[in-house]
């Protein structure tokens, strides 16, 4: 076990030592071949690892690290389902997208660089999903915020894919300044920083410390996985290649945020505050986003908008305390996810770049297969009956509606009023930008090479079928997932009548088809649009952005600016000229003997030495 | 002794002064180093009288040293001296400026 895991760990970041070292003098196919072999590889390991490990849990070191007194930190993992299904998800989704990758990158030049930031950062995130030692799981979550900077930026000759990397980092960094803070705390509570540990003394925190740390670890969340009121950075971050917001911005590192709450739930779940908090901004984050999503006109902002709204639902199944719910929401979000990035990035290159969904149309003759892979990711997105996304969203619902507080009852009605948005958006989408429209000319298609329609087809299936994942009990199914997952930590079955169970879920499923024949009405085939200050206010994210203009970054130029101009410029800098402007007055004089002269340099000595001898003379008499 | 040690004193502090003097006031790298030598001898005449004075040994042995400090400052002192004039045909000491500000 130690092996595999050591493995799995570990060839990533074999492929991404291996890239830049010796890349450059590799032909591109064996640059190729490095990259996807060490992802797919750790897909193996992951597999082997999950049949061996069964349901058990393994606390294991891996290589010492730091030991210094009564600290240490170990490269340690912590191997459970919760973490054996991420790291299954994790390297699936990135063996996928790697492929994808060698086809999409295929006129790039700097196809090294990029191919050694992703399997750095499959490296990172594996860190992430099965780190024990907070310190260690540290390293993975900078990690992959570095790696997602890096490939924001990736096209950095253009300076506003650079600006839209630093967005990221810092707004990112905001929620890890969080993290550090309750590692810290961590520390000083326990003596110890193994999650397994403090997960199982959990019981002896207070409900107000519990607070202090589930509120800690939810802002650490909400940095990383960009919810309220971080959430600014991810429609940004797609700038990026097209697979990376697929990877990083949908799939996996987004998802982070809310994995880690899951990993430290027994703590979180020591204080119904702090859950509670967690439910209400994933509750107001989701529906932030779907209605930011409905105004929008870049195919990929749509999905980064809808993926913030996607991960509050996870946020908001951990605050009602399911895990499981929104575990399960993690899976299919990843796939079907996926499955839209990918697809939309077959669109966009197949259109020559472009983003503008209005640009778009008739995709349904001229890109077929396309057309019916992403058709499946939206049917799950929108949550239509029996897809991936309709039981792991109504798990979710359902969780929050049984909650016995009264206070979930109302997140309830934003979450499912969120539910009836995301299949509008959805289809919004693509009704404007795969259906024929009148008084369009169609462009030209570029051809696309069969490798990136073909990775879409798993995905479409997961996305599709997912569901049999954890199908429901009324619906005859095992739950496998939920019985899987059963071991871990803090997770709770959902006991709700059937018939309260099967009412919601036919309430939803006839919603959501209900919402997608409105869609269907709406925007087909004019595509209707809101009065331009609606409009204006959702293309913009509520203004969000504009906000942390004037809130934040304006001031703060304003500080920087006069810390430099009237501080340091002026009093700093011109303190020390007039201080250098006022010593010559003494050197001017001392200049005159510097005369070259040996004779003059000659009489100096002897008057020195004249001088020092009668002090000493005279020293020396008396006293 | 028949000379008083104040007189001896007296004769090395004038020879002291007028090695000074020659050294600083002649601008002929030759003279300087004459200077030079005049100089080293006045120290060395007040060590040897006062090792008579006092009947010690030590001022005699420290002007053996003496001597030979001399001698190899002169046998450097004019190879260096040949060597300069060889290369910028002058021996003026005001021709050798090259570090000067």
């Amino acid at each position: 076990m130690n092996t595999i895991l050591l493995l799995l760990i570990l060839l990533p970041l074999f492929g991404a030592f291996l890239l830049p070292v010796v890349g450059r003098h590799l032909p591109r196919r064996a640059v190729e071949i490095i990259a996807c072999a060490s992802v797919l590889g750790s897909l193996v390991m992951a597999i082997v690892a999950f049949f061996i490990g069964g349901q058990k849990t393994y606390v294991l070191t891996l290589l010492p690290w730091i030991n210094v007194n009564d600290f240490s930190a170990a490269m340690s993992v912590y191997y459970n389902p919760v973490a054996a299904i991420m790291a299954l998800m994790v390297t699936f989704v990135s063996s996928l997208i790697h492929l994808y990758s060698v086809s999409f990158m295929r006129e790039d030049e700097d196809y090294v660089r990029y191919f050694c930031y992703m399997n750095l950062f499959v490296f990172a995130m594996l860190i992430i999903t099965l780190s024990d030692n907070l310190i260690f799981l540290y390293l993975g979550w900078e990690g992959v915020g570095f790696c997602s900077y890096a490939l924001i930026g990736f096209w950095y000759h253009d300076i506003g894919n650079a600006i839209a990397g630093r967005k990221a980092f810092y707004l990112t960094r905001i929620g890890d300044f969080a993290f550090g803070i309750a590692i810290g705390l961590f520390f000083i509570t326990f003596k110890e920083l193994s999650i397994f540990y403090i997960n199982g003394h959990a019981l002896s925190l207070g409900a107000k410390m519990a607070t202090v740390f589930g509120l800690l670890l939810l802002w650490a969340a909400v940095g990383k996985s960009a919810q309220l009121p971080l959430v600014v950075w991810l429609p940004d971050a797609m700038a990026g290649p097209t697979p990376v917001s697929a990877l990083i911005h949908a799939a996996t590192m987004v998802t982070a945020g809310v994995y880690l709450l899951m990993r430290m739930f027994p703590v979180i779940l020591q204080s119904p505050a702090a859950l509670f908090v967690i439910a209400l901004v994933g509750a107001v984050t989701s529906f932030y986003a779907a209605c930011s999503a409905l105004a929008q006109k870049d195919i990929k902002r749509i999905l980064a908008y809808s993926t913030i709204s996607q991960v509050s639902y996870m946020l908001l199944g951990v605050g009602a305390g399911d895990i499981i719910g929104s575990m399960f929401h993690l899976l299919t979000h990843a796939f079907f996810k996926a499955l839209l990035f990918l697809g939309a990035g077959c669109v966009i290159q197949a259109l020559h770049e472009e983003h503008d969904i209005f640009q778009m149309g008739n995709l349904r003759d001229r890109l077929p297969v396309v057309y019916w892979l992403f058709l499946a990711g939206a049917l799950s997105l929108g949550a239509l009956p029996f897809t991936g996304g309709f039981f792991s969203k109504d798990r979710i619902l359902l969780a929050t509606l049984s909650h016995p507080e009264l206070s979930y009852k109302l997140l309830w009605g934003l979450a499912a009023l969120t539910a009836l948005l995301t299949p509008l958006y959805t289809f919004r989408l693509f009704f404007i930008a795969f259906l024929r429209r009148p008084g369009r000319i169609d462009r030209e298609i570029r051809p696309i090479p069969k490798l990136m329609v073909w990775v879409l087809w798993p995905l479409a299936f997961l996305s599709l079928f997912g569901g049999f994942l954890s199908l429901p009990a009324i619906w005859s199914g095992g739950e496998w997932l939920s019985q899987y997952l059963v071991s871990v930590p803090g997770t709770i079955s959902l006991n709700i009548p059937p018939s309260f169970e099967w009412g919601m879920e036919i309430g939803s499923g006839f919603a959501a088809v209900a919402i997608l024949i409105i869609a269907y009405f709406l925007y087909y085939p004019t595509p209707f649009s809101f009065r331009a200050f609606w409009e204006e206010l959702l293309f913009t994210g509520f203004y969000l952005d504009w906000l942390y203009q004037k809130m934040v970054v304006l001031p703060y130029e304003g500080i920087a600016k006069f810390l430099w101009l009237k501080i340091d410029e002026g009093s700093l800098d011109q303190g020390i000229d007039q201080t250098g402007n006022f010593l010559p007055i003494f050197s001017a004089g001392l200049r005159q003997w510097t005369t070259g002269r040996l004779s003059t340099y000659l009489k100096m000595l002897l008057l020195g030495f004249t001088a020092i001898l009668l002090a000493l003379a005279v020293g020396w008499y008396y006293f | 002794m028949i000379v008083p040690y104040s007189h001896l004193l007296l004769l090395a502090v004038l020879l002291f002064v007028l090695g000074a003097v020659c050294s600083v006031s002649h601008r002929n790298l030759v003279m300087i180093l004459i200077g030079v030598e005049i100089m080293l001898n006045a120290a060395g005449l007040a060590f040897i009288g006062a090792s008579l004075h006092w009947q010690k040994l030590e001022g005699q042995a420290f002007f053996l040293f003496i001597l030979a400090v001399a001698a190899s400052e002169v046998a450097v002192g004019l190879a260096l001296l040949v060597y300069s004039q060889r290369r910028t045909h002058s021996v003026d000491s005001n021709d050798y400026s090259l570090l000067k500000g």
